[in-house]
């Protein structure tokens, strides 16, 4: 058993935390204001390799571990929640299936545009009428020669609108239920393949979020990921993985908040006093800060189940997911509390990290959804 | 070209509290970040710059603690080809002196066309060690240096002197220059080469490969004092609206607007 | 006790303030150590600095050569370690410019000489040299004793020895060159003046200055519309400059520009005795930082410990107000 990072990992982790505060954080604030998508900073990532953290060197990646990833992606939505999510999408929701179900020709030819950034790669799962209820999805995909057609509509995307490599799930067979859904890598230039609503998000606002409408769009057979009929396999060994990094994204939105209030509580003084020196303030303080250690934990354990090779390590992954996600609200609720009715306003960056981290309870499975897949395992 | 960098891990206290410790010598550290000292990261940036230019090797050296080696590692993800370290906690009582002739016994043996250092470290201000080096490894230097254009064995160096005035200078190499901040704009380690440096050695060396004999300080600490509080402002407090109308009625006063 | 020697900074035929700080301190440690204060002069055309300086000390030792007209370092170590070999001073003071830093350190290791540099006090008594030196970005004081040795060097810190009155009488003395011409593997070139940008901050009456404290690049704009409000320009600490938020001709301090405004107000800047040289002349200075520690509110008039940016926007309706009232 060992607690310490090793020296790749701590490397990764200071260069991470510089380039974050000194080249994420500073924009943060406008482009969750404007909606803006950070092209720019995506450019920079992908030339440090922070688009494919998990990707081996030979398709354009870092080749780092599931550790490693969580690592970066804390630091990256400690300073800003919006490139968080865009980041963990193309590393874990289309670079990591890409990699993991994906033959050598779709290999080569899709990471390397993921890593270098020239195309983003957004999810396409969630539907209007489908969303924890994965099974009712309506889109399907019917063979037609050496062409699937493609027809639904995918709802919440993140990235949606600046992608150009989509991981579509669709049926085949409907009535097979799970085993007939397909999994579809689908280019943003496809005909018949347009973007719908752009959402007004509450938080993580300048992640593109958009609807995908798919009308007799035709996807070349070659883009069927794995076999026909295995979709919803992919589907929940991907959104395993993926929930290391909503887990990730959920401790650093945690921890901004804590360094927020830590700064504040010191700073701002009531009754000829630092409010840190009240221990309502400082319960606070103390629960908050060790809530987010210990989701850190499962998260790294998590990575780590990963890291070893488990081909199901769904209750780790849930439970990563559920824990940070349920503290990051809460500590950003309590971190609004300590900046009374500062934090309420949009003079201090609190009241974005409090409606940043709403989402983290609702997306890549509710944590309803979460407690479910724990409560199944531990019953099974 | 052959470039050897010298950077130093220091205690970062620009916007830190800064305590005295019970010995009365040396300070609170526990509470302290450390990282690569300020003028160091565009010193490691020139060198690195100019390995991509000309080729060459690039060897980044520190003298501290077995921690330096983090910060070293940094400077072999960015784009040095070797590091080493000599050991601090094998010699004693380290000024600028004895660190330029540490650093010196260290490099000796290396072959080198450049030597860049930081123009001062943050925790000792000294600017000392650079131009010191300079001297031992009898190679000229150039301090405060803001832009440098290598051709061949020539260098046209610009230094920073005061009130923005810049000097120039035409000089030969083997030089040593030592490299103020902004010079360029130091870089991010990929992540890729942060895996690949993982891996490296460092080669580190103590007092049984460097012959402590002649080797002495020049100044040895007596005492750290918190700076006597010289004249103090007055400091306006209240509401803020109260002290917006205090200082409002300052600049009033002045007949300023 | 040997005599001081105290080295006479000049630059494009003007002798440098801090000149006459050295001469101000090597005076007073002449007269505790009852020796004598030699100001050493290497340059061209020295009269007219001999003149200037001749009541400043003792004696004026001057070697008159062009190659001294301007400074390099190599050219005044290769002389300074002739004189000083020959005439053993006990002390020598150099500035803490980039002359000083440029030239002590070899200079003085060279000679097997003690040195140390950035030197705020100092006390010379019975052959031992005790100094006051600032460290850790000028928090802490330390106290620091110099190996025991016959002679010693020194760099001084600037603003810290007043310049004082004097009415010696010095003696001058003419010595030959030790060097003639510039090695080859320095040669100076010229002087390059900072380019001139489209604000001249040393003509603004009212400056608002920042510094760390703004954050980024971003927030500048907030801070230059209540420069503007309030009639002045915007001036900056170095972190700005180096984070290439602003321009170099924004800068205030040693390597920026010197300026004198009516109204200085720092906003986020600590103050570090390089940013502080170059506004302390200022009339009134007001200072906002969160550290109630921070070193600039030393030097201000007015303090306000608090976030800047909560400080600036009410400051601003506060003066619209006032502006209105009076309109």
């Amino acid at each position: 058993m060992n607690f310490d990072l090793t020296n790749d990992q701590k490397m990764l982790q200071d260069q991470v935390k510089k380039f974050a505060d000194s080249v994420l954080a500073p924009v943060a604030p406008d482009i969750d204001k404007s909606g803006e998508f950070p092209w720019d900073n995506i450019k920079k990532m992908a030339e440090l390799g922070l688009l494919g953290i998990i990707i081996p060197e030979e398709y354009g990646g870092a080749g780092f571990d599931y550790i490693s990833l969580a690592i970066a992606i804390e630091e990256i939505s400690r300073a800003c929640a919006s490139t968080g999510v865009i980041v963990a999408v193309n590393n874990s929701l289309a670079g990591y299936p890409i990699m993991q179900f994906g033959n050598e020709e779709q290999k080569k030819k899709y990471l390397p545009l993921l890593c270098k950034g020239e195309k983003l790669g957004a999810f396409g799962l969630t539907e209007p009428n489908a969303g924890s209820d994965v099974a009712a999805m309506e889109t399907t995909a019917r063979l037609d020669g050496d062409h699937y057609i493609l027809n639904g509509t995918k709802r919440f995307i993140t990235n949606a609108g600046e992608a150009g490599i989509y991981m579509v799930f669709a049926y085949t067979n409907k009535e097979l239920k799970h085993k007939g859904m397909s999994t579809f890598i689908v280019e943003r230039d496809t005909p018949g393949f347009s973007l719908g609503k752009h959402e007004d998000l509450m938080g993580i606002r300048a992640t593109a979020n958009c609807e995908l409408i798919f009308e007799d769009v035709k996807i070349p057979r070659e883009n069927l990921l794995g076999k026909e009929g295995e979709g919803f396999k992919m589907c929940m060994n991907t959104l395993d993985v993926s929930r290391i990094d909503i887990g990730a994204q959920a401790v650093g939105i945690a921890q901004s908040a804590l360094d927020e209030s830590i700064k504040y509580s010191k700073e701002r003084k009531t009754f000829g006093q630092p409010i840190c020196n009240f221990q309502m303030v400082q319960s606070m303080l103390a629960e908050m800060a060790t809530e987010i250690q210990a989701a850190r934990m499962l998260v790294y354990y998590a990575g780590h189940c990963k890291n070893k090779g488990m081909t199901r390590f769904s209750k780790e992954a849930a439970m990563a997911k559920y824990y940070a996600s349920s503290i990051s609200v809460d500590v950003a609720r309590k971190a609004v509390q300590i900046h009374g009715g500062y934090g309420y306003t949009k003079d201090y960056p609190i009241e974005r990290i409090y409606r940043d981290a709403k989402i983290l309870e609702l997306y890549e499975g509710t944590n309803e959804i979460q407690k479910i897949i724990i409560a199944r395992e531990l019953t099974r | 070209m052959d470039i050897i960098v010298c950077i130093k891990r220091v205690a970062q206290t620009a916007e830190a509290d800064v305590k005295i410790d019970s010995s009365g010598k040396d300070i609170v550290k526990d509470r302290l970040t450390f990282d690569m000292n300020e003028s160091d990261t565009y010193a490691l940036e020139e060198a690195i710059l100019l390995k991509e230019k000309f080729g060459g090797t690039l060897t980044a050296v520190s003298l501290g603690t077995v921690q330096a080696e983090d910060t070293l590692r940094i400077a072999l993800a960015k784009g040095a080809d070797s590091a080493i370290r000599i050991k601090a906690e094998d010699f004693e009582g380290l000024d600028g002196y004895k660190t330029a002739q540490l650093l010196k016994a260290a490099i000796k043996d290396l072959k080198f066309d450049v030597v860049f250092t930081g123009c001062i470290a943050t925790d000792d201000y000294y600017s000392q060690v650079g131009v010191t080096l300079a001297e031992l490894l009898g190679v000229p230097h150039a301090t405060l240096v803001t832009k440098i254009d290598i051709q061949d064995t020539k260098a046209q160096v610009h230094r920073e002197l005061e009130g923005g005035l810049i000097e120039h200078l035409d000089m030969t190499l083997p030089a040593l220059f030592t490299i103020q901040t902004g010079i360029n704009e130091p870089r991010y380690a990929s992540l890729i080469a942060i895996r690949r440096a993982a891996k490296k050695e460092i080669k580190v060396i103590g007092a049984s490969e460097i012959e402590p004999t002649g080797i002495q300080a020049n100044a040895s600490l007596e005492e750290l004092f918190t700076p006597p509080a010289g004249k103090r402002a007055e400091i306006l407090s209240g509401s803020m609206d109260e002290i917006s109308a205090k200082v409002a009625g300052i600049i009033k006063e002045k007949g300023l607007i | 006790m040997n005599e001081i020697f105290a080295l006479v900074e000049h630059r494009q035929g003007i002798i440098r303030d801090i000149t006459y700080e050295l001469l101000s301190c090597g005076r007073k440690l002449a007269e505790k150590g009852n020796t004598k204060l030699t100001a050493v002069i290497l340059g061209h055309n020295t009269d007219n600095f001999v003149q200037i300086l001749k009541g400043q000390a003792h004696r004026l030792l001057v070697v008159d050569n062009e190659v001294y007209e301007d400074f390099n370092s190599e050219v005044y170590q290769t002389a300074l370690t002739e004189i000083i070999k020959r005439q053993n001073p006990v002390l020598t003071l150099i500035s803490h410019s980039a002359f000083g830093v440029d030239l002590c350190p070899a200079l003085a290791a060279q000679l097997g000489m003690p040195f140390t540099t950035d030197c705020l006090d100092v006390e010379l008594a019975e052959q031992k040299l005790k100094v006051t030196r600032q460290i850790y970005d000028g928090k802490l004081n330390a106290k620091v004793l110099l190996r025991e040795n016959a002679g010693y060097m020194i760099t001084l810190r600037s603003g810290c020895f007043p310049a004082g009155e004097s009415s010696l009488d010095g003696v001058v003395e003419k010595i030959d060159t030790p060097v003639s011409a510039q090695p080859d593997y320095r040669k100076f070139i010229e002087y390059i003046e900072a380019a001139v940008g489209e604000v001249d901050i040393t003509k603004s009456d009212v400056l608002v200055s920042v510094g760390r404290g703004v954050k980024e690049k971003a927030y500048l704009s907030i801070i230059e519309d209540f420069a503007e409000t309030i009639g002045g320009v915007v001036g900056c600490s170095r972190p700005v400059v180096d984070a290439g938020w602003l321009p170099k001709d924004r800068q205030i301090g040693s390597s920026g520009k010197t300026v004198k405004p009516k109204l200085y107000i720092a906003l986020g800047i600590s103050g570090a005795f390089q940013h502080i040289i170059g506004m302390k002349g200022a009339d009134t200075i007001i200072a906002v930082n969160k550290d109630p520690n921070a070193p600039i509110f030393s030097e201000a008039d007015y303090g306000i410990v608090d976030d800047l940016f909560k400080v600036v926007p009410v400051l601003k309706t506060k003066i619209l107000e006032m502006k209105q009232a009076k309109g």
